[in-house]
């Protein structure tokens, strides 16, 4: 397969970064495509065990997604190859004189990628402040100190013991309730439960039905919208344990439905944000997925820039402010741009009428209640948020 | 099904509609940037009169006498009736046609049929056609269905709706069409419609659009 748009020596090292950046998006979806792909073959697999009957129906199945997953590993393996070739997986890039201060972004053999693959933006601009690097920096530092050396961590917030905090309390108290563990000076930081965080919520927007699944049953609701819309909203279903779960399901009757994922699962750490149209059904429903309506692209390119911005600027809160913008969209087909006071307007360099798509998600200070209560057309944004 | 909104055209006092207005409309449309066409449609709609079975007899008062019969473009297995008098909106399989043809309890009086282009823009699409009346092909009428593609709900996207109509009205002006295009207004709940738009909604939006087409075109003649 010819790789297209190679980025020779001679392209300039910009260039060069955000294809390479653009390549690593393309396997992350690869990757989640075919984790989707397994976790369906996994469940024809248990359909046909625990029902004889439908063994025929699953053994289709299964050799359609082995076809589906074969695609998929293929373009993966390209994608890989022109990464390694670029220079990613090796760090080549580094060490060539005129690289413009600017770095290939380096995947370890773990998986994690480090250095500029932080800030999709800057990969473009040369020029970054130092503020900007010194700050993003910071956050991909503490991410994998986080991931990797978890002892490292204040003793209360403990995260290698995540499985263990159960809502309701078990049978095997390991850890105790964190809300009323006895305060450190530093309780203020404390993280917030997932169950806590979705309450709170629910009583602050009551128009919106917030469910949680594991991954399975979030791939198999996913498809049965795809064959059968619910004429009424379903009640929120909210898991009994917290654990596992991994997708949050933000449903506004008649305005979006909006999937986080959470990363590992059972945290309240958001890992990736999709809005939708309410009557849209399908595989790919997912949080790395994409609506088919422009409006709802739109609305998803400037969440994943709200996402980044939270996890950057509050960790321990991100969750929480993530789904109170979210929530803040209800109002996305009726509330008119606060410049030009106007619901629709065309976006020229777009040639599409959209609505007011973009909600300033900057927070003013640590325990003031944001209320993101403005929203711009891209046009009429009056900073590159 | 996703959310429609029906316009017909109104010709300015004293004009008379031809088919140069079709034209004029569909200029309008393509001078938004970013519209593409998209093909042709078509839908018809035919004027049932109930046949009484024995002339004798008074018609029993609670059978509907008018029948209105609906085939619209985007569900071609599907054939729907309205019932203005009592309100009622039937959703039936195609065939049904043939079966109301050898019954001969209902026969079709006269025929209207809706042709035209389609349009995409971004997440609307437009669809702008001529009103023909069968026998003798005469215009009479101009329609313009909207879709917004993202939406089902007609209680949350009537403001994108009204704004997109404002848009429309204001380009048609400023083209100097000899008209406007005046939205059909209709209360769903009348006729047991919900807030989750269907095929049943265009159906009842195309029985009243037709009624004010007929009448302003008996008007101008």
């Amino acid at each position: 397969m010819e790789p297209q748009q190679q980025a020779g020596s001679g392209d300039a090292p910009p260039k060069q970064v955000a294809q390479a950046m653009d390549r690593l998006g393309r396997a992350a979806r690869l990757i989640a495509e075919i984790r989707l792909g397994a976790d369906r073959i996994l469940e024809a697999l248990l359909v046909s065990n625990e029902n004889p009957r439908l063994s025929e129906k699953a053994a289709e199945l299964t050799l359609g997604e082995e076809d589906a997953m074969r695609r998929h590993f293929l373009d993966l393996r390209t994608v890989g190859k022109q990464l390694e070739d670029s220079g990613v997986l090796s760090g080549a890039l580094r060490s060539r004189g005129n690289s413009w201060g600017l770095h290939m972004p380096l995947v370890c053999p773990d998986g994690a990628v480090v250095a500029y693959a932080w800030k999709r933006q800057l990969a473009g601009q040369a020029g970054a402040s130092a503020v900007d690097r010194a700050r993003l920096a910071l956050k991909a530092f503490s991410d994998q100190k986080r991931r990797f050396f978890p002892q490292l961590e204040d003793d209360q917030l403990n995260r290698s013991n995540n499985d263990t905090i159960k809502f309701p309390p078990t049978k095997r108290p390991r850890l105790l309730h964190r809300p009323t563990q006895s305060p450190n000076i530093d309780s203020t930081e404390q993280k917030p439960m997932l169950a806590d965080i979705l309450k709170s919520i629910q009583t602050e927007a009551p128009g919106v039905t917030i469910s949680t699944y594991q991954r399975l049953e979030w791939s198999k609701r996913a498809e049965s919208l795809a064959l059968d819309q619910p004429k009424e909203q379903i009640l929120s279903n909210l898991s009994g344990s917290f654990n596992e779960v991994a997708v949050i399901e933000l449903v506004a009757s008649g305005v979006f439905r909006v999937l986080v994922s959470l990363h590992p699962a059972g945290s309240t750490d958001p890992d990736a944000v999709a809005f939708f149209s309410p009557n849209e059904g399908g595989s790919y429903l997912h949080s790395r997925g994409m609506s088919v309506h422009h409006v709802f692209k739109h609305v998803t390119e400037y969440a994943d820039k709200a996402l980044q911005y939270f996890q950057s600027s509050d960790p321990n809160k991100a969750l929480s402010h993530l789904l109170s913008w979210i929530c803040s969209h209800q109002s996305l087909f009726t509330k008119n741009c606060s410049k030009c006071c106007k619901l629709l307007a065309m976006d020229k360099s777009l040639a599409l009428l959209l609505p007011p798509v973009h909600r300033p998600y900057l927070l003013n200070s640590k325990d003031h209640d944001q209320d993101f209560a403005t929203a711009y057309h891209i046009g009429c944004s009056s900073y590159d948020v | 099904m996703t959310v429609k909104w029906l316009m017909h055209f109104q010709p300015n006092q004293g004009t008379t509609l031809t088919s140069q207005v079709m034209a004029e409309a569909c200029a309008v449309a393509e001078s938004f940037p970013g519209v593409s066409r998209d093909g042709r449609w078509r839908s018809s709609m035919t004027f049932y009169r109930a046949v009484p079975r024995d002339q004798s007899l008074p018609a029993p008062s609670d059978l509907p006498r008018d029948l209105i019969g609906i085939s619209l473009h985007d569900l071609p297995n599907e054939y729907l009736f309205v019932m203005r008098s009592q309100r009622l909106i039937l959703r039936a399989h195609s065939s049904v046609q043939t079966v109301m043809d050898k019954l001969q309890s209902y026969k079709g009086r006269f025929f209207i049929n809706f042709e035209g282009l389609q349009y995409k823009w971004g997440d609307f699409k437009l669809r702008i056609g001529k009103c023909l009346y069968n026998p003798n092909e005469a215009l009479r009428g101009i329609v313009m269905e909207v879709e917004y593609l993202p939406l089902s709900s007609i209680d949350k996207s009537q403001r994108v709706m009204e704004e997109f109509y404002e848009i429309w009205r204001e380009a048609v002006a400023s083209k100097l069409l000899a008209g406007q295009f005046i939205n059909t207004e209709v209360n769903f709940v009348e006729y047991g419609l919900g807030d989750s738009y269907t095929p049943q909604h265009t159906a009842v939006l195309y029985g009243m659009c037709v009624v004010q087409v007929i009448a302003s075109s008996n008007k101008n003649q």
